[in-house]
């Protein structure tokens, strides 16, 4: 199901914590609302689950206004960051999710098992829920918001707090998972790689305003400013009148492309290889030595290369 | 204590009469209570209005509100003298009611509020967001806090089943209408009527063991 959001305003305390004019999240799509910490993105994505009432304006789930019935909450599967659970085992969990959405008790058994058995979870049915570690937890969170088989599935940083180990393996599943359960899925997270990863579209929120819009292809072609670009992971530098966005290893000592002159501050040993830290005027800038370069010494002037690199605005 | 255990067993009808009054005029008060301090209760917890902070001290005051100073509060309400005195409701057991909810009400809202509190935050956003409507959600919400709801219980029924001071003042202790086992106890002990004084303190004591036993059994039962 398409969500839209039309002259969406959030005030909490008196402050504008979220002004969106115009947002579109494309129907059987996956998008990222992607931002730093406070940036609104939690407050968004409760908005369109239809757990807070917006200051202004109105989201909509296909044609109907999310107003906080319960024909609007629904359309929605939420998965909190943080995977609360009612006392008692996963079933329990999982069933109540389902009993609460009215699906027929014959029903529920079957669904619950897939569900569970496509997030990994069918050893663990029977655990207390609130007895898993954190990453079994995250799973049975997301098994039964994505159990639920709605229109529009939200998911908050939902690889937040987890081990390594269950985080990378999560990351390879999470597709899967929404291909199977989830229709148009809108998550949320601050890190780059997840949104990366796992969306499609992507969002750029900083402090309540949407940056950017996007397929994500699109989006990383093309940072509208700096705030978006250095989200992306880019390093902006100016030349002349224009702003140049250079993504982490874009960098080389001398060779083709964009020339910088860079004061070396140190140089940093990486096991394998070297990395000069330094700046171009006061950007900081990270660059790979390759095997043969010179090693800078610590205040000396080196001339750089920006071999990749995208436009930054306009 | 042989005399004791004949009264007991002997089946003295005055003793059953004093027996289901006390039941019947605490259990009612706890009933009251339980109605207006549980809601009162989740409020405080979950609510966020002013005063709130405030009003969270003043229960926690009252957790601890020496019963013989609601009785003589009551008192001075009730009598016939006094702003409520039309209703001619002193020295009987509505009296005591009254003085007894007003006793178990603040320890019903504390140990609610406590209880609700201790639920994890995001409880009532989850079940909201799984399409619960608000009776459904507090009523899974209080199966969840079912353990300190049912404490909220016992800890009213114990004060006010055990208390005296309160009874006292507003009930008066007649005889064959407002005597109930604590008073009954006062009564005999003055009298220097010990054996019977000790049998009803047993009694007491055994009526407050069943009926903790009866909630904590509901307490302790394990959900599958």
């Amino acid at each position: 199901m398409h969500v839209s959001v039309e002259g969406l305003r959030f005030a909490r305390g008196g402050r504008l914590v979220l002004d969106i004019p115009s947002l579109q999240f494309v129907e059987g799509s996956t998008t990222a609302v992607f931002g730093p910490n406070g940036s609104g993105k939690t407050t968004l994505l409760r908005l369109i689950g239809g757990l807070e009432r917006p200051t202004a304006g109105l989201v909509r789930i296909g044609d109907l206004p999310v107003n906080g019935d319960s024909a609007s909450r629904q359309q929605v599967a939420f998965a909190f960051q943080e995977a609360v659970f009612v006392r008692g085992s996963v079933r329990r969990n999982l069933d109540l999710a389902l009993k609460l959405r009215d699906v027929p008790a014959a029903q529920r058994t079957w669904r619950l098992t897939e569900a569970a058995r496509e997030c990994g979870l069918e050893l663990l049915l029977d655990r207390a829920a609130r007895q898993l570690s954190v990453g079994e937890a995250q799973r049975a969170n997301l098994a039964r918001a994505l159990s639920l088989r709605a229109p529009v599935t939200l998911l908050d940083e939902p690889l937040s707090g987890i081990d390594r180990l269950t985080r990378v393996q999560l990351l390879d599943d999470l597709p899967r998972m929404l291909g199977t359960f989830a229709a148009t899925t809108i998550l949320v997270t601050h890190d780059r790689q997840e949104a990366f990863r796992l969306a499609d579209h992507l969002v750029v929120l900083v402090d309540g305003r949407v940056h950017a819009a996007g397929p994500k292809a699109e989006v990383y072609a093309r940072p509208p400013d700096q705030a978006t670009a250095e989200l992306l992971g880019y390093t902006v530098v100016h030349k002349e009148d224009c702003a140049l966005g250079v993504p982490p290893g874009g960098w080389t000592i001398g060779g083709e492309g964009e020339s910088f002159a860079l004061a070396v501050e140190r140089v940093v040993d990486m096991g394998n290889h070297l990395h000069v830290v330094g700046r171009i005027g006061r950007v900081r800038v990270d660059v790979r030595l390759r095997r043969g370069d010179t090693i800078p010494a610590r205040g000396e002037w080196v001339t750089v290369a920006a071999t990749s690199y995208v436009p930054v605005g306009r | 204590m042989g005399e004791a255990l004949a009264l007991l067993l002997g089946g003295d009808s005055e003793l059953y009469g004093i027996i289901a009054r006390t039941l019947l005029i605490s259990g009612t008060a706890t009933l009251i209570a339980m109605l207006a301090g549980i809601p009162l209760g989740y409020a405080l917890a979950r609510g966020s209005f002013p005063g709130r902070t405030v009003l969270l001290g003043m229960v926690n005051t009252g957790m601890g509100m020496p019963p013989v100073v609601v009785g003589l509060v009551v008192w001075l309400l009730l009598t016939r003298s006094g702003p409520f005195g039309a209703w001619e409701l002193i020295y009987t057991p509505q009296a005591m009611i009254i003085a007894q909810f007003v006793i178990a009400t603040p320890l019903v809202v504390g140990f609610t509020a406590a209880s609700i509190q201790a639920l994890p935050a995001q409880l009532p956003d989850l079940l909201t967001s799984l399409g619960a409507g608000r009776v459904q959600a507090l009523w899974i919400l209080s199966r969840e806090a079912r353990l300190g709801l049912l404490a909220a219980v016992m800890a009213g029924f114990g004060a006010i089943v055990s208390e005296v001071g309160a009874s006292m003042t507003v009930g008066g202790n007649l005889r064959g209408s407002t005597r109930v086992l604590t008073t009954a106890i006062v009564t005999e002990t003055g009298r220097g009527n010990l054996p019977v004084a000790l049998a009803l303190g047993c009694l007491l004591l055994a009526l407050a063991f069943a009926v903790n036993l009866l909630l904590t059994l509901v307490q302790q039962r394990r959900t599958g």
